[in-house]
This record gives structure tokens, C-alpha cells and sequence, in this order.
């Protein structure tokens, strides 16, 4: 019973990560290379990978979407250790409108204007810090969406990840407060109403006992006495 | 169409938050006038002295500024996305 305990939590711990790893804010330091826009099949699983801008794009089967194509500095655990490499990475560029994830994105165009103004060569290169959430998978044709990007000087700045800090301090707050608040629930509420059906219980498993014990001396009163 | 989702639904789930946090508020504050009462009255005190100490608790604890305060429940989320629609598309 413990292991399958520990086992659903680890499993709720993994899944619960894996979400917020897709949903939270990333950067990448990037430098845009060229700006695309493609049409792109919705009608399968995958489509979870896209985002819902508006709602008629929900029931769309096909639909334009914009692309950024980058070369990125590649990272190490989540982001936190550079490394001196890079790799190409190709971002969308969707609303995500009212829906999920909540970035209440609406500035699509603008974003590629900037993102083509940043464009430049190996030779001459512009870098840009490019603020995103989601997965690249080239098997499934999954893309990250870009949110913001901004041009930086070197490709060596350091960003803090502030909203995934502000993020992750609430989270313990509201884990912590809400443990407090069901325990509260439990000593007030729950026990006293277990306490009294318990009690409840006991009284009767004692009138019964007692009227057995009574029905057992009227049987007792018809055997013989020298039986004993 | 899906701002209006999310406003309804965004006030039911805020408002179950809301009601939680209320009746838990009002909850800890009442074990701790029966905790003060009791420490102050070991003997249990005259009849009716311990609910009366402990409703007149209840109501100088409703009339103060805390339960307000639990209606930031309502504002700091609304204030949280209008800070980040701002600074996600403006530029």
C-alpha cells in the first residue's frame, strides 16, 4: 500500500512538472535568421501543440500559421548552464488569445515585424533574447511559441527568470495555505462528525449486546438447573 | 467569445477560493477564542459565559477590516492578467 502511494505521487509529481514545463516561460538567446508563414493541418492529436487564437479557429481543419526560424545558443538543465554551441531552432508565432496557456497573447503581427527586423547573417549577427513556452519535437511537428523577443548586446547576458520565480514562491504559498485550510476542515468539521458516529456506534453495539444478554437469561430460565 | 469563458468561469473558481478561505478564516479565529477562554476559565466559567465570550469574538471579527480582505481574492488575479496583457503586447 505504501509503495502504491509513493508510486501515484511520483507519477502526479511527474506529470504535474511536465506541464508546467511546457506551459511556463523559457529564453532562448537567439539570432533570427528568416521569418515564414505556413499552412498548417489541424485535424489530428498533434493539434494540442497548436494554440486556439480565437474561437472559429477551434473547428478549423487547416489554417496559416506564422513561423520564426533562429539559430540558439544551446543550454543545459532547463536553461540554467550555457554552453558553447549552437543549434537552429524554429519557433510559431500564434495568439493565444483568452485560452490556454494564459499569456493573453494578442501582438502576433507585431511580433514578427520584430522578430524580421532582428534578422541577421552569421557574419554580422544581431542577438535577441526570445521569451517562449512549449516543445520542439521534429517527429510530431511541434513547435514552441514565441511570446516576446528583445535584442541584446552579447549572446553571454544573464536573465533571470523572475515571473518563474514570482510563479513558484505562489505555488508553495497556495500548496502550504491549502494544506492548513484542509487540516483546519478535517480538526473542526470532519472529526467531530466521525467522533459522534463513533460514539453513535458504540451506544448501539452496547444496547444490542444488552438485549442479547437479556433474550440469553429468558432462554437460560427454560434449561434444566441441574445442568448447570 | 472566450474572454466571456473565462470571466465565468474565472468567477466560479474564484469564488470557491473565496468561500474557502472565508469559512477558514472564521474557522481559526474561533478555536482561538475558545482557546483563550478556556486558558482564562480552567473551571469552565459561569453557564452561557463561554458562547456568549465567543459569539461577541465572532462579531468584532466580522466587523473588522480582515474578512475585507479576503476580497482580494477577487482583485489581485484581475490586476495579475491586466498586468500581463500589458506587458506581453506592448512593446
Amino acid at each position: 500500500m505504501r509503495r502504491v502511494k509513493i508510486t501515484f505521487r511520483v507519477i502526479v509529481f511527474v506529470l504535474f512538472g511536465t506541464l508546467l514545463h511546457y506551459a511556463l516561460p523559457q529564453h532562448d538567446i537567439v539570432r533570427v535568421v528568416n521569418t515564414y508563414q505556413e499552412r498548417q493541418d489541424l485535424n489530428d492529436w498533434t493539434r494540442i501543440f497548436w494554440a486556439r487564437p480565437d474561437t472559429q479557429s477551434a473547428t478549423l481543419v487547416n489554417r496559416d500559421v506564422q513561423f520564426i526560424q533562429t539559430v540558439k545558443q544551446r543550454t543545459a538543465l532547463f536553461g540554467f548552464v550555457p554552453r558553447d554551441a549552437t543549434e537552429v531552432m524554429v519557433y510559431r508565432n500564434e495568439d493565444t488569445g483568452w485560452s490556454w496557456p494564459f499569456y493573453f497573447k494578442f501582438d502576433t503581427a507585431n511580433l514578427q515585424t520584430e522578430a524580421a527586423d532582428l534578422a541577421s547573417t552569421a557574419e554580422a549577427p544581431k542577438w535577441a533574447v526570445i521569451t517562449h513556452y512549449g516543445w520542439r519535437n521534429e517527429y510530431i511537428s511541434a513547435f514552441p511559441n514565441a511570446v516576446a523577443i528583445r535584442p541584446v548586446d552579447n549572446p553571454d547576458v544573464t536573465i533571470i527568470p523572475w515571473f518563474n520565480i514570482f510563479f513558484f514562491i505562489f505555488l508553495m504559498v497556495a500548496i502550504v495555505f491549502g494544506r492548513a485550510m484542509w487540516r483546519q476542515f478535517r480538526e473542526r468539521s470532519v472529526d467531530p462528525l466521525l467522533d459522534a458516529a463513533g460514539h453513535e456506534l458504540d451506544e448501539v453495539q452496547a444496547s444490542v449486546a444488552a438485549r442479547r444478554g437479556r433474550i440469553k437469561r429468558w432462554l437460560d430460565t427454560w434449561r434444566a438447573k441441574d445442568k448447570g | 467569445m472566450g474572454f466571456i469563458k473565462l470571466v465565468v468561469f474565472g468567477f466560479i473558481g474564484l469564488t470557491v477560493i473565496y468561500l474557502s478561505i472565508s469559512l477558514f478564516s472564521r474557522s481559526v479565529r474561533k478555536e482561538r477564542l475558545e482557546d483563550a477562554f478556556d486558558e482564562a476559565h480552567p473551571d469552565g466559567g459561569a453557564a452561557g459565559a463561554r458562547d456568549a465570550f465567543i459569539a461577541e469574538g465572532l462579531a468584532a471579527y466580522d466587523a473588522s477590516i480582515r474578512p475585507k480582505l479576503i476580497g482580494l481574492v477577487y482583485v489581485v488575479p484581475t490586476v495579475v492578467i491586466g498586468t500581463i496583457i500589458y506587458l506581453v503586447n506592448m512593446n
